[in-house]
């Protein structure tokens, strides 16, 4: 028993780790039971047995492997496309950051101005907080985002307007408002189109 | 947003293992080993699950929530405390319904076209 035991937890190599590790002791143990059944049987009995299992394993351990290697695709893929959303981020403030300083030098257009340093700023913070979580957890992506956006525009407008009435006399409370209206309308944008490219993981 | 209720016809059809499997269950909870058993004995010994199919099976199973693990036991006298025990889930309990009227609407033109004697 023993021995037919160790070669049959040698054919159970054949299936991909974590479908052994869920299921490779109910299949030992399943494995005793039959030949615990057929012991006494011929050496015929034996045999057709054997075939049996050896058969099942042939049958049905590539067809895990290839399930596993799909989960593993998927999970590869999503990796992929969180990474160019990455990128793509980065990218995005860099160029906002130059057209910024391009402004500030023109002195032209106030609005675009306040609406260009209330992207960059919510956009670096928020998505410091947005991408390592939709990446690292199971939370929902689409309400990460949603609550993330909302938080920081709204908590980075009460700092402006704190600060603002202070420091600027020329502060125009609506402007910034709408600033920050336009920062979460453009990163909300920004995480629905990379939602739309990101392969689903089950 | 409430969730979509599945639809038991979009299973359908059940291939061989797996609707052997949800018809051991349908009498009560069972093991691996208890599933077996039952299979060969509903089927005369033709058909005998080894332990990656019936393991294959039960993980698609239970990924698709027509069974469910159970830590109730049948008959705690007679339990290998190892053994883990699987259930029919009410939705496994539709699809397997399902599934017997697909079979039963084949019976059904094969009698008609004279394959089957009629049921009497």
């Amino acid at each position: 028993m023993s021995l037919s035991k160790r070669l049959f937890q040698l054919m159970l190599l054949a299936y991909p780790r974590e479908f052994r590790l869920e299921y490779g002791s109910d299949m030992t143990q399943l494995f005793r039971d039959c030949y615990r059944d057929i012991q006494r049987a011929s050496l015929i009995s034996a045999i057709a047995f054997w075939r049996r299992m050896i058969w099942d394993v042939i049958r049905t351990a590539p067809l895990e492997r290839w399930e596993a290697l799909g989960r593993r695709y998927k999970i590869m893929k999503s990796l992929k496309s969180d990474l160019i959303g990455l990128l793509a981020c980065i990218a995005i403030l860099i160029v906002m950051f130059l057209l910024l300083g391009y402004l500030r030098k023109h002195q032209v257009a106030l609005m675009l101005g306040y609406s260009l340093d209330a992207i960059i700023t919510a956009g670096i913070v928020s998505n410091l907080i947005i991408f390592p979580l939709t990446i690292a957890t199971r939370l929902s992506a689409f309400r990460t985002v949603w609550w993330t956006l909302l938080l920081v525009n709204g908590a980075l407008l009460l700092i402006a307007t704190l600060i603002g009435n202070r420091v600027d006399p020329g502060f125009s409370f609506p402007a910034v408002a709408a600033s920050y209206l336009v920062s979460f309308v453009f990163w909300l944008t920004f995480h629905w189109l990379r939602s739309q490219m990101r392969p689903q993981v089950s | 947003m409430a969730k979509e209720k599945p639809n038991p016809e979009k299973l359908l059809p059940l291939t061989s293992s797996v609707f052997h499997i949800l018809l051991a269950l349908s009498d009560g909870d069972l093991h691996g080993y208890g599933i077996m058993q039952e299979v060969a004995e509903h089927t005369g010994g033709q058909i005998r699950l080894g332990p990656g199919t019936l393991y294959g099976a039960i993980k698609r199973l239970l990924g698709n929530g027509l069974i469910v693990e159970t830590d109730q036991r049948p008959d705690p006298e007679m339990d290998d405390e190892r053994r883990r025990y699987y259930r029919l889930t009410d939705f496994g309990q539709q699809v397997l319904k399902a599934e017997v009227q697909r079979i039963s609407k084949l019976v059904s033109v094969a009698q008609r076209k004279r394959l089957l004697p009629k049921r009497t």
